[in-house]
């Protein structure tokens, strides 16, 4: 009984949230915002809210954190991952021509 | 006419050894770390030839600025600087050539992701919502392959809004350098990075976390 209640209750507080809230599609801007600048405290407080209730835009937020963690880990790595990026022949040849003209 | 006081079989050569360091040797340059920065400017601009040109510029100028290096520190860490500006300059000309106008394309809006047929119009589309993709930042640069898929997810934004996205994910660039750099307002630069990661984020998940599970 105590359980159904408590289903109930959390059901209907997270529908009155999801209904008063800002939407996923407004929320997700403000995600993307929060990287580049500091939020509002009423901007803060309903995302938080949001991201609290939604799974959906949780993973959003954890998926724009990872997108970034990983291009800078790679971008880091790049030139000692990347093997089979490497200038051509032609662009090398042309590249040293360039350079002893120079001298 | 030939001066009095100029010794006789004077060789310049010998002047240079003279010098305290070494003359420039921009042939091992190329063969040291040619494809080092090679690589390291493709994942930038992710074309070959203006990742080609970059490099040459970079050894130009290094040759002009040789006297500042003084085998200061490492010679490659040295020309990764210059390189690096040399990717900044690219990101400002191709820039200016196309001025934005009022009705600048940021990239798709991708509203379709939030279309419902329900009352819950504005939220997730259950379709299209995210998912858990069970990655850390360490597998991922494992995966030469993530990194292809990366690159095709980005081809089809504008090239401003890709440049953008680069300098701030992938450099870390402040927000007022990439204004500065592309000549935008910061509204219109928040707009190009939330379309870029909205686009990104989907296209990542379904051309790769969607198939990798």
């Amino acid at each position: 009984m105590a359980v159904r209640l408590y289903e109930k209750l959390k059901h209907t507080v997270r529908y009155w949230l999801l209904r008063n809230l800002p939407t996923c599609q407004q929320t997700v801007a403000t995600i993307s915002e929060s990287m580049e600048r500091p939020l509002s405290f009423s901007e803060r407080v309903k995302t938080r809210l949001h991201v609290w209730i939604c799974v959906w835009c949780q993973w959003y937020l954890e998926h724009l954190v990872l997108i970034r963690d990983a291009s800078r880990a790679q971008a880091e790595k790049a030139p000692e991952l990347m093997t089979d990026a490497t200038l051509s022949t032609d662009a090398r040849e042309r590249i040293r021509r360039r350079l002893t003209n120079q001298n | 006419m030939q001066y009095s006081s100029w010794p006789k079989n004077f060789d310049m050569s010998e002047a240079q050894v003279k010098s305290p360091y070494p003359a420039p040797d921009p042939e091992r340059w190329l063969d040291d770390h040619g494809d080092y920065l090679f690589k390291y400017a493709v994942f930038r601009l992710r074309d070959d030839n203006v990742a080609e040109d970059a490099v040459q510029e970079t050894f130009l100028a290094a040759l002009r600025a040789y006297e500042n290096f003084e085998g200061r520190g490492s010679e490659r860490t040295w020309l990764v600087g210059i390189l690096k500006h040399k990717i900044i300059d690219h990101f400002r000309r191709s820039s200016r050539e196309a001025p934005i106008g009022e009705d600048f394309d940021a990239g798709p809006e991708h509203t379709e992701f939030f279309d419902r047929p329900d009352t819950w119009q504005g939220h997730w589309n259950a379709d299209r919502a995210p998912n858990d993709w069970h990655a850390t930042p360490a597998e991922l640069i494992e995966r030469g392959d993530f990194w292809k898929v990366f690159d095709e997810c980005l081809t089809p934004l504008p090239q401003r809004t890709v440049s953008a996205f680069t300098m701030r994910e992938v450099d870390g660039l402040k927000s007022e350098e990439i204004c500065e750099i592309l000549s935008i307002k910061v509204n219109n630069l928040w707009v190009m990075l939330h379309r870029a990661r909205l686009h990104l984020r989907n296209c990542l998940e379904v051309n790769w976390f969607r198939r990798e599970q």
